[in-house]
Order: structure tokens, then C-alpha cells, then sequence
């Protein structure tokens, strides 16, 4: 059999001048004046040398940060983009979802979006129609499948735009990220249906920031860093160096100093052990508080801050909201300080962000952003044997809450005696 | 299977292929653009007659009555609504099909479908405008004592040109379009410009005799145009001299605007 997806030396620059575009008018003053354009183009290397191949049937998870190259990837094997230079080679109809609406036209109802992307796939009418209620059964749009597409929410859009692309009997079919959209029942729908394609022998091509989902639909996966390929695997083996890595990075890098919005600048943040001294790290469980101090720069009106602990895979873990508590601070101005005291963090080791907020009014957001980094660290874990340490560190569920495992016998009593009781 | 890789072919039989292979895509949006067009008009394919016939009023009422322009011996109303009923098809082809790329800019950023299929059936789109303003134009003919002619059998000739020429021209400016997004002030102008060069709302004997031959050659709206007035108006054949020029200029420039969008459309989706 044919290979499904191949790249062979693929590089993808893509050019970035000021503006998008360049107007008729200062082009044709250029030829006139005799002037050279100017360099002020910048280079972009999405894609450096990119070498793979993939089989018939086989499920590929592209993971990797933003501006890898993943989705450039996808745009090559989708034809939308070419390469610079290096070639890739396609065999099969390939159904792409790129974004939220690829394909579909907003002026038109969604049942004409579904005929006409069923003609760019190259299927014929009768086709279409056979599959027709299956699509809008998927896509939960019965209602309002006569509708103009533009009076559909994104939710909608995404849920009729993969319908489409999964119903269409594509021979490699390419996601992009597009599941994040949708509510948790249509992603869940969205993977069984990926997987019902990967059963059946189609060839998926998988951009995800899910890595979950990755893990449990692709049987390989390619991490990809600054346009090149750093891994090639086992999707559990790369997701697991994709973390280590992120993670490496993120302690490296020195936490952003804090930069104020309109209304408020945030002057310092610091974190403080629970004898009040100014520390980076804290063991798992110990209490923390987080001192704020800032400026106002114009009167606010009853601001509520809001500080969040986040874990950059996996986002916000706790947040204090004075919004929700109803802490109500009244008129501020000029400088000020506030603390936010948790009495314990049962986190495990790992770096995570502390992210705060400002609202103003009835939750007008005002400021948002990083404001600090703490480090949570078990001498136990740095000390044991690296790789341990490092998978401990990163894998799972980032809570650690007190328990323990039990094996008890299994014994008559302990069964529950409902049926019992319901008779009596 | 397909390949993509950073050689560039211009011109080939593949392309011509790949467009047979997506046909039923150009017909979709044909029909679409259609569609489209008319959901958002209030009067809907009403506006497609109305726009000849004021026009063609206007020009009766300033160029014909006031300034006493001569209409080749027929009323000046029916004189230049001959005309204008081709060249609303024209300007309305041409302006739908240089914007068509930037119209359906999520499309091409999305999937993939050859490109050129946007302009062309931008203009397949507004030729579905012209039987029923063709209609118009020989029933005012016949209302003032015109009759059915064998002639009337050659209309498609001019039709044929103007849409072999508005697709060339509108691959080119479609294409252009995308680098320099002026080109839509510009559009307007150049319209204008190529409306009062060609003779819409005069007689093609405005030009010395000397010239025409070369006019007519190089100016395919002007050749369309003497045509539907020869063949509806004076029920007489069209000039197969200057017919075969303008035809051989259109199929030059259709050649020449295929290599253009095609050396272009690689580029479109980074663009866009």
C-alpha cells in the first residue's frame, strides 16, 4: 500500500512585512521615485527539513507549543499552503478541519454548506444525500439546519464542520485543535468518532493541545519545537518529553515582571511562607500568601481582585475571587497593598503560575495576567532516581489530597443492602 | 494522490484537468454566488433589468435628447440600451470576480479547491443575469417596430467574448487583488474609464475608419457591442474581420491571465 501522508524536506518560510498587504498606490510611488523596497520583511521558519511518513490507518498526534509548526503541517497536507521547498505527498481524499467553519459559507444554510463541501471533497450528490441526516444528527442541528450558517453560534459551526469532515468518508482526516470549542458532551462524541475512523482504517492526522485525548486516540506521536521534528513515538513517551520539557522551560525562564493595565498597575508580587518570609518554593501542603502591591492609576470604584494557582498544562486549580466572596474595597486610589492568605496548598511538586486579575464595576476586567511563579518541591522526589522524580513530578492530576489504598476482604456485610430495605 | 512542493507550474494540461475533476464545485458556487446575491437584494433579479434600463433612460435623456447624440438611425433609448444591457453584464462580472478571492477569503484559507474556480464563477454567476435583460432588449425592439430576425440566432457570439474577456480580466485583478488590496478603489475608475472608451453611449463610427480595425482588435467590448447592435438592431451579420481580432486578443489575454493567477494562487492562503 501507498504511504498515506509523506514529507520529505519540507521547509515552510513564511514572509512577514508590516502590513499584510501592500497598497497599488505606494508600489507604483516606489517605481516612480526609483526607490528599492525596503527589508523590513521578516522571516518566519514554521517548517525546518521535516522529514516523515505516515501509514495507511495509522493515528498521528502532532503535538508541540504554539508556533511549532503543527498547524502549517496540516495546512500543507490540506493543500491550503505550499512548502518553500521540500515536497509532500498525499494519496487519498483527505477531509480537513483546519478551523472553526473551514468550509462552510456563512450566506448559506447549513444544509447548502453540507452539499457544497461534499462537491470540494469530490462527492457526488446522491452520496451527500445518503449521508445527509447522519450529519445533522451528529452535528445535533435538526432545528435549525435551514438556517444561514452566520446566525450559528461557534459551538454550532464547529459541531456542523466536523460533523461534515467526519461523515464524508475522508480517506485521511485532519483535526486541528477544533474540539476545545465545543461542550465536553460533543468533544467526547468528536473522539468517539475519531476512533471509529481509526478503526476502520482511515488515516487521522491530530493537532491537540489535548494531550489526553492525543494519548488515547493516536497510536504515534510527533513532537514538534520550532519547526522540527524532536520526537517521534510512542504517544505516551512523547507527551511525557513534551511535559518535561515545557516544564524545564518554564522554570528556567524568569517569571514576567509585572506590567499594569489602563486603570491599575500591579507594582510588586511576592509569596511569603507562613512565618511571613518572601520564598520562591513551598512543600507540598504548606500554607502561602501572596502580597500584592499596586498603584491605582486613576479613582477606581470598588476593584475586585481575583488571584488564580494555575498549572500551564492543565490551567487554573484554585482561584480567590473577591467578586465571589463580596469583599468589597470601596474607592481606590493611589498605591496599595493587599495579601491573599492560603492556609495550604496540597499541590504536587511541580512549577505553577499565579495569575491575577482586576474588575472594576460590575466585573469589568481591567488587568489580566501572570503575576508571579511558585515553585512546589519534595526533597524526597529531587532526590530519588531522576527519572521517577521527573514523572512524578509531571504525570497525573496535580492535587494531592490525604488518602490511602485498602484492600479489605470481600465480606457479606460490607454489601450494601438495598434491595433488602426497599422490599421492607 | 497529490503532491505539493515549492516547484511552481504555470501552465499545464493538469490544471485544466484538476478544473474538469472540480466542476460540480464551480457549479456550486456558481449557484451559490447567485443565490447570495439575490438573498441580500431587496428587489431581487429585478435590480439585474432595472440597472440597463435607468442607465439607458439617463443617457436618452442627457446624451440623446439634450446633447442630440446620434443612435445609428434607431432611437437612442433602444440605441444605448443595446449596449449597456452587455456591458452591465461586463462590469458587473468583472467587479464581482476581482473580489471573489477576498470574498470567500475563509474558504481558501480552509480548503483546498483550485482557486481559479472563485473568479470564474463569479462571472458564470452574473451571466445568469443577461437572458432575462437580453428579453427586455428585444421586446423594446420589437415595441418599436422591430421584427424577429434570423440574425438574433448570433447573440451568443458577442456574449461568449465578453465572458472569455471579463474571465481573463478578472483572474488577473482577482489575483492581483490579494497583494494589493487598492485594487477595489482603483476597480471603479478603471470601469468608468473602459465604459466611455468603448462605445456604449456613441456609435462605433465615431472611429476614424483608419483605426477601427485596430480598435475593435484590442477593445473586445467595443467588437461585443457593434455585434449585438448589427444583429438585434439592424438585423444585419457582424464584421467576421474584426470579430476574429477581438477574439484572438480575448483567447491571448485569457492565456496571459491564467499565468498570472497561477504564478499568484500559491501564495493566496498566506496572504489572505
Amino acid at each position: 500500500m501507498t504511504t498515506a501522508i509523506r514529507f520529505e524536506e519540507v521547509s515552510k518560510t513564511y514572509h512577514r512585512t508590516g502590513e499584510d498587504y501592500r497598497a497599488l498606490r505606494d508600489e507604483l510611488t516606489r517605481i516612480f521615485t526609483f526607490q528599492r523596497r525596503t527589508k523590513t520583511r521578516r522571516e518566519v521558519n514554521a517548517l525546518r527539513h521535516v522529514s516523515f511518513a505516515v501509514e495507511p490507518g495509522e493515528a498521528v498526534a502532532l503535538i508541540g507549543e504554539n508556533g511549532a509548526g503543527k498547524s502549517t503541517a496540516l495546512k500543507l497536507v490540506s493543500r491550503i499552503t505550499y512548502p518553500t521547498s521540500g515536497r509532500v505527498t498525499v494519496s487519498g481524499r483527505v477531509g480537513a478541519l483546519i478551523e472553526v467553519g473551514s468550509g462552510l459559507h456563512p450566506e448559506l444554510t447549513g444544509r447548502e454548506n453540507v452539499q457544497l463541501y461534499g462537491r470540494i471533497l469530490g462527492l457526488g450528490g446522491p452520496y451527500v444525500r445518503k449521508r445527509f441526516d447522519d450529519i445533522v444528527d451528529f452535528a445535533g442541528l435538526a432545528s435549525s439546519i435551514d438556517r444561514p450558517v452566520k446566525q450559528y453560534s461557534s459551538g454550532m459551526q464547529l459541531r456542523l464542520g466536523f460533523s461534515i469532515a467526519a461523515h464524508l468518508e475522508p480517506d485521511i482526516l485532519i483535526v486541528d485543535e477544533a474540539m476545545s470549542v465545543g461542550d465536553a458532551a460533543f468533544q467526547h462524541r468528536c473522539v468517539e468518532r475519531m476512533s471509529k475512523l481509526v478503526r476502520e482504517g482511515r488515516t487521522l492526522l491530530f493537532v491537540t493541545h489535548h494531550l489526553g485525548s492525543a494519548e488515547a486516540l493516536c497510536g504515534r506521536a510527533i513532537l514538534l519545537t520550532a519547526g522540527e521534528i524532536d520526537m517521534d513515538g510512542e504517544p505516551k513517551e512523547v507527551i511525557h518529553e513534551y511535559l518535561r520539557r515545557l516544564h524545564v522551560r518554564l522554570v528556567a525562564e524568569s517569571p514576567d515582571r509585572a506590567v499594569g493595565g489602563d486603570g491599575i498597575e500591579i507594582l510588586h508580587v511576592s509569596t511569603h511562607d507562613s512565618s511571613g518570609d518572601e520564598v520562591a518554593a513551598i512543600r507540598p501542603g504548606d500554607p502561602l500568601t501572596i502580597r500584592v502591591r499596586y498603584r491605582a492609576k486613576r479613582a477606581l470604584v470598588s476593584p475586585q481582585f481575583s488571584i488564580a494557582i494555575a498549572d500551564p498544562t492543565m490551567g487554573q486549580l484554585v482561584q480567590a475571587s473577591m467578586l465571589v466572596d463580596g469583599e468589597d474595597l470601596g474607592r481606590v486610589e493611589g498605591e496599595g497593598c493587599l495579601e491573599c492568605a492560603f492556609t495550604a496548598l496540597p499541590f504536587k511538586p511541580r512549577t505553577y503560575d499565579i495569575l491575577g486579575e482586576v474588575r472594576e464595576g460590575f466585573g469589568r476586567l481591567i488587568d489580566y495576567q501572570r503575576w508571579a511563579r511558585i515553585q512546589v518541591t519534595d526533597e524526597v522526589a529531587q532526590h530519588g532516581s531522576g527519572v521517577v522524580a521527573v514523572w512524578r513530578s509531571i504525570y497525573g492530576a496535580p492535587v494531592a489530597l490525604p488518602y490511602s489504598w485498602r484492600y479489605p476482604q470481600p465480606d457479606r456485610a460490607d454489601l450494601p443492602e438495598t434491595a433488602d430495605r426497599r422490599t421492607r | 494522490m497529490h503532491v505539493v512542493d515549492a516547484r511552481r507550474r504555470r501552465l499545464s494540461l493538469d490544471n485544466l484537468a484538476e478544473l474538469w475533476a472540480y466542476r460540480e464545485v464551480f457549479f456550486a458556487f456558481t449557484v451559490r454566488h447567485f443565490k447570495v446575491r439575490y438573498k441580500q437584494a431587496a428587489i431581487g433579479v429585478g435590480w439585474s433589468l432595472l440597472q440597463p434600463l435607468l442607465a439607458a433612460a439617463l443617457f436618452a435623456v442627457f446624451l440623446g435628447h439634450l446633447v442630440h447624440l446620434p443612435g445609428e438611425g434607431v432611437p437612442y433609448f433602444l440605441f444605448a440600451l443595446a449596449g449597456l444591457v452587455l456591458w452591465t453584464f461586463f462590469a458587473t462580472a468583472l467587479n464581482s470576480a476581482a473580489d471573489s478571492l477576498l470574498r470567500d477569503a475563509s474558504m481558501v484559507r480552509k480548503v483546498y479547491f483550485p482557486r481559479e474556480i472563485l473568479p470564474l464563477s463569479a462571472v458564470a454567476a452574473a451571466l445568469a443575469d443577461l437572458p432575462a435583460a437580453l428579453l427586455v432588449l428585444l421586446g423594446m425592439e420589437m415595441a418599436t417596430g422591430g421584427r424577429p430576425s434570423i440574425t438574433w440566432l448570433l447573440i451568443p457570439l458577442p456574449v461568449f467574448m465578453l465572458l472569455l474577456f471579463a474571465s481573463s480580466l478578472g483572474l488577473i485583478l482577482s489575483a492581483l487583488n490579494v497583494y494589493y488590496r487598492d485594487i477595489r478603489h482603483v476597480l471603479p475608475f478603471f470601469l468608468q474609464v473602459m465604459m466611455f472608451g468603448s462605445p456604449i453611449v456613441y456609435s462605433l463610427g465615431v472611429v476614424p475608419l483608419e483605426w477601427r480595425g485596430l480598435y475593435q482588435a484590442l477593445n473586445p467590448v467595443a467588437t461585443a457591442v457593434d455585434d449585438i447592435r448589427r444583429l438585434v438592431l439592424h438585423d444585419t451579420w457582424p464584421d467576421p474581420v474584426a470579430n476574429a481580432s477581438a477574439l484572438l486578443t480575448t483567447v491571448v489575454l485569457l492565456l496571459v491571465g491564467y499565468y498570472v493567477f497561477q504564478s499568484l494562487q500559491r501564495d493566496f492562503a498566506d496572504h489572505l
